[in-house]
């Protein structure tokens, strides 16, 4: 659908939001339709020249004066539109789709909820289809994905056997759950970690063993659990420089790299981060071939090493050394 | 330009909305100045298109008559068909379709829920997502193509586009009957009848190349009912495992390959004898070489192989 048709769409659903709202702050009326505040100023400044009929009365007013001295929105002469349209076919597509993605990992009585919500919307928009679109989501233990849904939806505690890729350990910990997510393809749980006594952040599919216990969670979300903490954002982490070849782009996203320049032949020259040389190392050399460390120098030379070494377990050169 | 036809599309719904009565085509032109400004020609066009453009969004204007007006066409918005009906939702209802707005990492799509939470919202109903915890998907659509797409398979439309071919790199242009979309590892793609190759065919979003363009009407076509995308996309997962590796792993090493030992036995106290089941050599031989020392494989050859040649790139040992 083109841009001033959607934008037609929203001003009529604001019409008879706003008189059901008066007096909301303009910077609220954006936030709840997703648009930026001088993008909504600009259609209430629309919504002025329109209206039932031409003359004064019939057309939609606001009270200027509060709109420019307290930035809140009086709507005025728009009684004739008291209640909003049907939910629209793609809105009710959109909300459609995501409920459905939802209803994937349901625990409970979620199900029956998402079900009825659903039904609800149908309702909403008049027509009952929901679109045929699937989201697959990332695949893991049945088991530990039902224990975490569970025990988000009991709000209990849980023990889990996880794997901390970074530091190639595994170990055991009771947890808070409190929000479990997916981003960029994977499935992460934030929870207080009573081990380590802080907010942490676990990847699902790294999650050997889960376990729901009696126990209640009795700690609150922490707002800072978010992905990006993966990733140290300051910086002030070891980096090295790397050539990433060509085709294989999807690894400067995939850990956040910086790039510093491009080859003619593609390849990419760029930055990468990582709080555990030892994780760095492993990364660099899963991706041999496509990812090449070209400095630091020592790094360079223990990427080295390490291959040399493993082959060795192969060669017979040194097989004492490879296990 | 774009202004002016937002104004004029809102002014006749309003115009509509606000009488329970037949409106003429000429009483329509007298009340809006736009149409009033036009030539006869060019307001019957920009009539019917606006018409046309409103049924697109759902509102659907009535064409009938009445004594009154002897038997000429009118129109009107009934209130009762346009409308939202009263829809109260549930405490635990409103908390997942809360949720369910805020999935989208998609500004159009983003839109169209608050949208649609702030109609619910205008008749009465609160939402708080935190009402209900779940596991929260995130949906995301970067493709270009997506909206388009989107559009199309919910209103059954034929659609156009140039389709880059993986192997060669080279653009075809293809005609597809939208059956329905599947999204798997954040990539999108549309399923469907391939009118050019006369069979049901996946395409990769990513790689549709410029505009997506209509090729018939809006329900043209019927999506057979034995079609099953869930069975095409299926191709998309990782295939299942057929092989098994032995593989030495030095003691307290290496955990997420030791996650998915079928069999593990001690050596020494140094190291285990561990067994992996595996579909992709390629991939368990990513997992291999990224150990260095601490994984050796002992079978199968091909993936020993593959590992060793790994290595010796590391190493800078040409092969």
């Amino acid at each position: 659908m083109n841009p001033s048709l959607k934008q037609v769409v929203r001003m009529l659903a604001m019409v008879p939001y706003l008189q059901s709202n008066q007096g909301i702050p303009l910077a609220e009326l954006a936030r709840e339709f997703d648009i930026r505040p001088a993008q909504a100023q600009r259609e209430l400044e629309v919504l002025m020249m329109t209206g039932w009929g031409e003359f004064h009365g019939e057309l939609i007013d606001f009270d200027l004066t509060a709109l420019e001295e307290e930035g809140v929105v009086h709507i005025r002469d728009a009684e004739f539109m008291p209640r909003p349209l049907r939910v629209s076919r793609s809105e009710a597509s959109a909300l459609m789709v995501a409920l459905q993605t939802l209803r994937q990992s349901a625990a409970g009585d979620q199900a029956e909820i998402i079900d009825s919500a659903l039904a609800k919307l149908a309702a909403a928009a008049g027509a009952a289809e929901a679109p045929a679109v699937d989201v697959v989501e990332p695949r893991g233990d049945p088991a530990v994905q039902e224990a975490v849904a569970e025990a988000l939806a009991r709000r209990r505690r849980l023990r889990i056997v996880y794997v901390n890729e970074t530091r190639d350990e595994q170990t055991e910990r009771v947890v808070d759950p409190h929000r479990a997510f997916t981003q960029a393809g994977h499935r992460y749980l934030s929870a207080w970690c009573h081990r380590a006594e802080g907010e942490r952040l676990f990847r699902v599919d790294r999650i050997v063993a889960a376990q729901v216990l009696d126990e209640p969670a009795t700690t609150e979300a922490d707002s800072r659990s978010r992905l990006e903490d993966l990733f140290p954002a300051d910086r002030d982490a070891d980096s090295i420089t790397v050539e990433v070849a060509p085709g294989a782009d999807w690894l400067v996203e995939q850990y956040r790299m910086e790039v510093e320049s491009e080859r003619e032949d593609g390849t990419v020259v760029a930055r990468m981060w990582g709080t555990d040389p030892d994780w760095i190392r492993r990364q660099v050399m899963r991706f041999a071939g496509r990812l090449r460390v070209v400095g630091p120098e020592e790094f360079v030379e223990q990427v080295r090493a390490s291959a040399r070494l493993a082959l060795g377990a192969y060669d017979g050169v040194s097989p004492e050394q490879g296990v | 330009m774009a202004q002016r036809k937002t104004e004029r599309l809102m002014n006749l719904v309003f115009t509509l909305l606000a009488t329970e009565q037949f409106l003429t085509k000429d009483q329509i032109r007298a009340s809006i100045a736009e149409y009033r400004e036009d030539s006869d020609a060019a307001f019957e066009r920009k009539f019917e298109r606006d018409k046309q453009e409103l049924r697109e969004l759902g509102i659907e204007i009535e064409v009938g008559s009445h004594d009154a007006l002897g038997g000429v066409a009118g129109y009107r918005l009934l209130r009762s068909d346009v409308e939202l009906p009263q829809i109260d939702l549930t405490v635990e209802e409103a908390a997942v379709i809360g949720l369910a707005g805020q999935l989208w990492d998609h500004a159009g799509m983003a839109q169209e829920s608050r949208t649609a939470l702030a109609k619910l919202k205008t008749i009465g109903n609160r939402f708080d997502p935190s009402a209900v915890r779940m596991i929260e998907s995130r949906l995301t659509a970067h493709e270009p193509a997506f909206d388009d797409v989107f559009d199309a398979t919910g209103r059954r439309m034929p659609i156009a586009f140039e389709y880059r071919a993986r192997s060669t790199g080279e653009s075809t242009t293809r005609h597809l009957e939208p059956w329905g979309m599947v999204s798997y590892r954040d990539h999108w793609y549309v399923g469907g009848y391939d009118r050019d190759r006369r069979a049901p065919r996946l395409f990769r979003l990513s790689r549709i190349v410029g505009d997506v363009r209509p090729h018939g009407r809006p329900g043209e076509y019927e999506v057979p009912e034995d079609a099953d995308l869930k069975q095409v996309a299926r191709a998309l997962h990782p295939p299942a495992p057929e092989a098994t590796a032995v593989l030495r792993i030095a003691a307290g090493r290496a955990h997420l390959l030791r996650r998915r030992a079928t069999a593990v036995e001690r050596i020494d106290p140094t190291a285990d004898r561990v067994e992996v089941e595996y579909a992709v050599t390629g991939d368990l031989a990513d997992e291999i070489a990224a150990h260095g020392p601490d994984v050796v494989v002992e079978s199968p050859a091909e993936l020993r192989d593959a590992v060793i040649a790994r290595l010796r790139t590391l190493a800078g040992v040409s092969a």
